[in-house]
């Protein structure tokens, strides 16, 4: 086995000759003269016709919408997980939500560092809940801006994950976000896009949800 | 300094036995089968994806002047991403060859005292066998994409780029959970075989050491690493194990992050039909203080292997615009018959046709250029307007270029150079140029016609010989004068 | 028409007096009738047929099989054979393909060489485009369909026009075939060089024209059909193709009825 520093100076070795073949070609490129990138214009729809299209593209990719009002999340989640016949429910930290939920249901907080806590997280968790930080209508997608209150694996490792998406915050398509959310400024250590429950058509070209993600993705659109 | 073994990959023994594996694989009718289904299957949801031409030609020319764009700048992106990823606190490793990247991440696994590693999809691991690489090492080295795992289990390679194990159906795959899952009640029912797959492989995310995964875009301007996938194999193996490698090649470097969403939105209506993949998936850096998940160390290793050699090529560079949306196979009718397997190279198909060349040397994959009828099904639905069937043909070109010409393009150049072929067109050329030895040659096939004889190799096989017309066009014209 | 790409846009001259005709190689040597059989039909809509006795071949064999050299100086000895500023009219949508778009590649450097790929037209869209035909169908009712070879699709746009003109014969009704867009294995060097992929190509293109239930298919390039009839005469079957300059000449002809 090679020791580190032989392998740093191999790699930096590497980078000379990788970059030297690369600029050897196209060191004296004029970038000014780069033709002109012709996006594609969609036709504008309305905040209707946009919760339209996000509601049917996550329905068609198998993910249950649920309008609601901010008031009714705590009593729809615990209705949702009767039906289910799940009484408990893990949350991000510093949630707003917890007072409510903790009334109609067992409320653990994800107050813990993964590490330690693998096989609880995996084998005991039954369902969780998060917000986003917005989504898109053209792709039926919710933004994940995970943080130390809710961590990747919040929405990634229960089987049954619930996510609060408030409909001022939709968009009508990726790059429209990025243009007036400038994420490039600042980006986070990880955004998430989803679009529906874990799956997967490796077996035959046949669909099965909860590959390895959520087998069940519970959209509570704030729409009232 | 440092003695890293090099040796010929494993691959390039493979694609040599390319007509051996195709006739294993035509004779095979389940496999047929299962080709013809499952692409049939990804047309159709291709098809139904891109309801507006207009729409999908402006996608497609944009994307193509995206990848050119980034191409041109191709050093500086990365250097640019090698800055802002080392600024958010990713790692940044280069290297030349296979055997220097599985080196570098042995390297890093034994760092960490790593043993067991989970792995989310990654065709670039595949072009460095890192799984054999790993194992000789005692590392454990799990696939856990649902398709990665099965081939995996089977000891085989991919077959397709996006959908691992096309190549098998429903039965099949359970035969092979039979064989090698303790307590698999057998069932072909898909959504049962998942749900086991699913419980083997949660035990496996829950206690993996490293994590590995491949990139699909690597943003210069921001440090982002991006990730699309269905399963959420690629979010645990990103996110659950303390080490996070990620491997990809060095053009998967895009300039700014408002160049992904066309690219992302191309490549999965063209991969899958879908208008996005279940998770796009966007790494800047590792686990932050405070953050409560995610590895505490992020490593990139950017891989050439070849893609240097068709970067110094105007021509050949196109190759690099290349998403691995997988659409040229599904489009392509020899891809559909000979299967993924049978071209004997990590990626198959018109693209695989493409890229190996720089990967594996001409002389390996000599075969594969020459293996298309250039129907031009590949270049017409290819997302980046890589003109597939035009590279083809310099393929072929550069294949049958004598050894010593300059400027020598490619490793291999010549290789697919006999002088008997070299004769025939030497001599054919001659014929159809001289206008009156082209007569007086048609001349004589069509007075010796009786001659040609009725079995004309392989074409023959399936095929009557034609037949010389008693006169040509030519005479006849000349007499009707 | 979602096949239509920008590169077939074109402009097409008004109705020309006289036109001429590239019969390409194969046509030559092998099926000389379609050659005499696109003369007679030019010449009937009142057009001047000029056939150079110095045209060979258009280059496509060599230039496929990488040999550009070889290729190119049969290439430019054609280009000498059509000195006149008058349309080219190929009875193949493939060499069609190689000598208006292949050519500037192969001959970039030549003067002239983009007037001349200018004036290369296939068979059918010249038809359609130039001479903007109404056919008048003469034969008894049948059932055909159409195989258009892939360079003649994707470079030509021929299936359009091929679909347009069988469109215009009254009697004919034109079947689709399952796959009618994939390649039939043909390729040139390709269906020797690569013998048993090309095989099961032109197995299940032969399987899905035979079960389209068709008397005869129709073709606008003879490389394919030297492929797809010789596997039907091998296999025994009867369906069979014909050239869709014959196949036009004998259902506006008289005596009406296809002489296949």
């Amino acid at each position: 086995m090679s020791t580190k520093t032989e392998l740093q100076q191999l790699s930096s070795k590497s980078k000379s000759s990788i970059l030297a073949k690369l600029k050897a070609q196209v060191s004296g490129a004029d970038y000014s003269k780069l033709p002109v990138e012709m996006a594609y214009e969609y036709p504008e729809l309305s905040h209707q016709q946009q919760l339209e299209l996000f509601t049917n593209n996550l329905t068609a990719n198998h993910a249950q919408v649920i309008n609601t009002s901010k008031e009714s999340i705590e009593r729809i989640v615990a209705e949702e997980l009767s039906k289910r016949n799940l009484n408990k429910i893990l949350i991000g930290t510093n949630s707003e939500y917890k007072d409510g939920l903790s009334a109609q249901l067992e409320v653990q907080e994800y107050d813990f560092d993964l590490q330690q806590n693998k096989p609880y997280l995996f084998n005991e968790v039954a369902a969780s809940l998060s917000t986003s930080l917005c989504s898109i209508a053209q792709t039926g997608t919710i933004v994940l801006w995970p943080d130390e209150n809710e961590p990747r694996t919040l929405s990634l490792v229960p089987p049954v994950h619930f996510v609060i998406v408030d409909a001022q915050k939709l968009y009508p398509s990726f790059s429209d976000v990025l243009v007036k959310q400038k994420w490039q400024q600042n980006m986070p250590t990880n955004i998430v896009f989803i679009s529906g429950p874990s799956k997967t058509a490796d077996i035959q070209q046949t669909l099965a949800y909860g590959a390895h993600g959520p087998k069940e993705l519970v959209v509570l659109l704030i729409n009232v | 300094m440092l003695n890293i073994h090099e040796q010929e990959s494993k691959y390039a023994e493979s694609a040599r036995k390319f007509r051996k594996n195709v006739d294993r694989d035509l004779a095979n009718q389940e496999l047929r089968s299962n080709f013809r289904g499952a692409m049939d299957y990804l047309m159709d949801k291709r098809k139904t994806a891109f309801p507006e031409q207009d729409e999908l030609e402006t996608l497609r020319r944009q994307a193509q002047l995206i990848k050119q764009r980034c191409l041109l700048k191709l050093p500086h992106l990365l250097e640019e991403l090698e800055q802002n990823l080392t600024k958010n606190g990713i790692h940044v490793h280069w290297a030349e060859t296979p055997a220097q990247a599985n080196e570098m991440i042995a390297q890093l696994i034994a760092s960490k005292k790593g043993k067991t590693v989970v792995k989310g999809k990654s065709m670039v691991s595949e072009e460095t066998a890192l799984n054999d690489y790993l194992e000789q090492r005692d590392i454990e080295c799990l696939e856990s994409d649902m398709g990665e795992f099965i081939v995996q289990l089977a000891k085989e390679h991919p077959s397709h780029i996006i959908m691992p194990a096309i190549h098998q159906n429903k039965k099949q795959v359970a035969d092979l959970f039979s064989g090698n899952i303790n307590d698999f009640e057998h069932t072909t029912d898909v959504d049962a075989l998942i749900q086991q797959g699913r419980k083997t492989l949660r035990e496996k995310f829950c206690n993996a050491d490293v994590g590995i995964s491949g990139v699909n875009f690597a943003v210069a301007e921001t440090g982002t690493l991006c990730l699309v996938e269905n399963e959420g194999n690629g979010r645990m193996c990103t996110t659950v194990p303390d080490l996070h490698i990620a491997i990809t090649g060095i053009e998967k470097v895009v300039e700014h992050m408002a160049d992904i969403p066309p690219l992302l939105s191309l490549l999965t209506r063209s991969a899958t039909g879908q208008i996005i993949s279940t998770y796009f998936n966007m790494i800047s850096s590792p686990r932050k203080k405070g953050e409560k998940d995610g590895p505490e160390e992020v490593h990139l290793v950017l891989l050439d292997n070849g893609r240097s050699q068709a970067f110094a090529d105007d021509e050949l560079r196109q190759t690099l615009q290349c998403i691995r949306c997988g659409t040229c196979m599904n489009h392509c009718p020899v891809y559909t018959r000979i299967g993924g397997h049978a071209y004997g190279t990590v990626y198959p198909g018109p693209i695989g046709k493409i890229v190996s060349p720089h990967m594996l040397g001409l002389e390996a994959t000599s075969n594969l250029p020459t293996a298309s009828s250039l129907c031009g099904a590949c270049g017409e639905v290819c997302p980046v307007k890589i003109p597939i069937p035009k590279l083809l043909l310099r393929l072929r070109k550069e294949s049958v270029k004598p050894e010593s010409q300059q400027p020598v393009i490619m490793k291999g150049q010549g290789s697919g150079r006999t002088t008997l072929e070299a004769s025939i067109w030497k001599a054919w050329s001659l014929v159809h140029k001289v206008p009156a030895l082209y007569r007086l040659s048609m001349f004589m096939v069509t007075r010796f016609r009786f001659l040609i004889p009725n079995k004309l190799g392989g074409w023959t096989s399936v095929r009557t010989a034609p037949k010389p017309a008693a006169r040509t066009l030519h005479e006849r014209l000349r007499e009707r004068k | 028409m979602s096949q239509l790409n920008s590169q077939h846009l074109r402009n097409y001259p008004q109705k020309p007096k006289q036109v001429y005709l590239y019969g390409t190689c194969l046509v030559d040597t092998l099926f000389p009738d379609t050659g005499m059989d696109a003369i007679e039909f030019l010449e009937h809509q009142g057009i001047e047929v000029i056939f150079p006795q110095g045209q060979t071949c258009c280059g496509q064999p060599a230039y496929n099989s990488g040999y550009q050299d070889e290729a190119k100086a049969v290439a430019l000895q054609q280009i000498k054979q059509f000195p006149l500023d008058i349309p080219i009219v190929v009875i193949s949508g493939s060499c069609g393909g190689m000598m208006r778009h292949h050519y500037l590649e192969l001959l970039g450097d030549e003067p002239e060489i983009k007037s001349f790929c200018d004036r290369i037209f296939e068979f059918t869209e010249f038809l359609v485009h130039s001479l903007h035909i109404k056919l008048e169908d003469k034969g008894s009712p049948e059932r055909v369909a159409l195989h258009t070879s892939c360079a003649a699709r994707r470079e030509m746009g021929v299936h359009i026009t091929g679909n347009q003109l069988l469109d215009q014969l009254d009697n004919v009704e034109v079947i689709k075939h399952d796959y009618e867009s994939e390649c039939c294995g043909f390729g040139g060097t390709f269906a020797v060089k690569h013998a048993d992929i090309s095989a099961a190509m032109v197995g299940d293109k032969t399987k899905n024209l035979l079960n389209a239930d068709v008397v005869r298919y129709v073709s606008a390039d003879h490389g394919c059909m030297m492929n797809i009839n010789g596997s039907l005469e091998y296999q025994k079957q009867s369906l069979r193709g014909e050239h869709i300059a014959s196949y036009l000449l004998s259902r506006t002809k008289e005596q009406g009825g296809s002489k296949c």
